[in-house]
């Protein structure tokens, strides 16, 4: 891994022994005031939104409010159909079959209330992202087997390389290095 | 990691409570009181008394579905809940007497039952009914009712005995018994509800059908369980016991499976009227139009709001199951609309002109209602509160929040 010293830096990233000490630093951080920072490890950890102090998701709001689209939609494109475009007497039943309409609307909901999900969570998530500074260190793939990583960015007001890395090694870092972009 | 947790409440609910004797008090009114309609007016006897036996053998049966799930998928999330359920299960073989009265008034409740029906060429001649007598005929009727409380006697005196056991002797192994009785349980429960459900409350109008009854009888069910279930953790709250084991969290669970049985309910409830509405086959719609008219589309309408439209969009939210007064407000409101339909279910069979309510009805209600807690908080009372040495414990004892 090459560094060069005119490169910007990205953030500093340390690794950790385990999840519980991911966890203790992660409360560290919030408490040193830090707040662009970020936790990776190759599982979920319980706690963890709480140890750094997430807020709750916003994805349920988006899924009502496709829900309710989606459910208006279904509504309207039948109405339009079947009552004002093209009105069929079927089995002498109403034009506004109310019953009958009732799958339909359930589908649409359902299916853009999913929609809302998915995509909801890869905006929420700023997805697609095709490549992360953090990939430029050698070390960080372990997150996906081994590793228990914590990193702060330099995009944050209080970052100060020293400081941050004096944190992370009175956390009990394994391994502390500087990425660069 | 984590420290292991322990039990700092007190597991015995108290021996000196005096609520099961009160139970038994207004169990004991109200089936007197009962008995005397029946000298008034046999049919809406049996009739009132039907709809409140179907009422609580539904809690029982739903609590013994609920344990052997349990079992079989080996979950901890309910375990504080269990002795609860199984409190309900261990009583079925004592409620099984509670089908008795339903025997004596087989021709004040089912059509189907009178001989006069099968002779071919008399005027009353029923050419339907006699082509389902192979089935629906006196005999075979009581013989099935002897063959349910059999099962779901055994099952549930079995789950509960056993779990008692692994109290006392901590013996872990007993799990594996537990889930060997659930698996095979699981399956008789499935036909022998439906086949129930069938028998108690479609044959009452014996030329209508639903292949979906059996599903539909088990829904109605099911969902009114989990608002007992929720009540009687407030109960217990409100009297100070279980305050530390049984957390928000685990009544958290209770909200989420009660708003998920809500769903199901409403899919089941409609897609029964969804296809024979489509359909328009007469011998199918009549069921229907007679639940439509004289008052009775009023629980119709009423299950729909009451019983999926307002649980549903009340405890979607996530703070809203978290919330007790919600909760409760909810459990008591499905309740009362639960037998809202067992009775809109049952009843146009008698009062096939217009919506009729009697004070019978009342009184079968707290009859068979106090007599049922009464057995389950005689049968509460006489071991520890909660499975203290079941495997599974201290992870539900552990339980957190998922964000």
């Amino acid at each position: 891994m090459s560094t060069t010293e005119d490169q910007k830096i990205h953030g500093i990233l340390a690794e950790f022994r385990n999840p519980k000490e991911l966890t203790d630093v992660a409360k560290k951080m919030v408490n040193s005031g830090y707040s662009k920072f970020d936790t990776f490890s190759p599982f979920p950890i319980h706690g963890m939104d709480k140890a750094m102090n997430l807020k709750k998701s916003k994805l349920g709001w988006i899924v009502l409010g496709h829900g309710i689209l989606g459910f208006s939609i279904a509504i309207a494109m039948m109405y339009f159909m079947s009552v004002i475009d093209y009105p069929l007497n079927i089995s002498g039943k109403p034009f506004f079959n109310a019953p009958a309409w009732v799958p339909i609307t359930f589908e649409l909901t359902v299916l853009l209330s999913a929609f809302g999900a998915v995509f909801g969570m890869f905006f929420l998530n700023g997805l697609p992202k095709l490549h992360n500074p953090l990939f430029n260190s050698e070390r960080f793939k372990k997150a996906t087997d081994d590793g228990f990583f914590a990193c702060i960015e330099a995009d944050d007001d209080m970052f100060e390389a020293e400081k941050v890395k004096a944190l992370f090694q009175e956390a009990g870092a394994t391994h502390i290095e500087e990425v660069y972009e | 990691m984590s420290h292991k947790p322990t039990i700092t409440d007190t597991l015995q609910f108290p021996a000196d409570s005096k609520v099961p004797g009160a139970l038994f008090g207004v169990g004991a009114v109200g089936l007197i009181a009962t008995i005397i309609g029946y000298f008034l007016d046999a049919d809406q006897f049996f009739f009132s008394y039907l709809v409140s036996f179907t009422f609580f053998s539904g809690i029982a049966l739903s609590a013994l579905i609920m344990v052997m799930l349990h079992h079989i998928t080996k979950s901890s999330w309910g375990v504080v809940f269990r002795r609860i359920s199984e409190s309900f299960t261990a009583n079925i073989w004592i409620w099984a007497i509670f089908v008795v009265p339903i025997l004596f008034g087989i021709h004040n409740l089912y059509h189907w039952s009178h001989p006069e029906l099968l002779e071919y060429g008399t005027e009353e001649y029923d050419k339907i009914v006699s082509g389902k007598s192979p089935f629906l005929n006196s005999t075979f009727f009581i013989i099935r009712q002897v063959i349910y409380f059999a099962i779901w006697g055994f099952l549930g005196y079995k789950l509960h005995k056993v779990s008692v056991q692994m109290d006392e002797t901590n013996d872990w192994g007993l799990s594996a018994l537990l889930r060997k009785v659930s698996a095979p349980g699981i399956l008789l429960f499935a036909f022998t509800v439906a086949f129930a459900g069938f028998d108690w409350l479609m044959s009452l109008d014996p030329h209508w059908f639903s292949t979906m009854f059996g599903v539909y009888f088990f829904a109605i069910n099911f969902q009114a369980f989990w608002p007992i279930m929720i009540l009687i953790v407030f109960y217990l709250h409100k009297q100070g016991l279980l305050t530390n084991t049984i957390r928000q969290v685990h009544i958290y669970d209770l909200g989420a499976w009660f708003f998920a049985f809500t769903v199901f309910y409403a899919y089941i409830a409609f897609s029964q009227f969804l296809l024979i509405y489509y359909a328009n086959l007469p011998e199918e719609t009549l069921w229907y139009y007679h639940r439509m008219e004289g008052g009775w589309q009023y629980l119709l309408y009423g299950s729909l709001i009451f019983r999926f439209a307002v649980p549903f969009l009340v405890l979607l939210n996530r703070e809203a199951k978290k919330n007790r007064m919600i909760l409760g407000g909810m459990s008591a409101l499905v309740l009362i609309i639960h037998f809202a339909e067992i009775y809109w279910i049952a009843m146009p069979t008698l009062y096939d002109h217009g919506f009729s309510f009697s004070w019978m009805d009342i009184t079968a209600f707290l009859g068979l209602g106090g007599v049922f807690f009464g057995l389950f908080f005689r049968q509460f009372k006489q071991n520890d509160m909660i499975p203290k040495n079941d495997p599974k414990l201290e992870d539900c004892l552990s339980k957190s929040y998922h964000q």
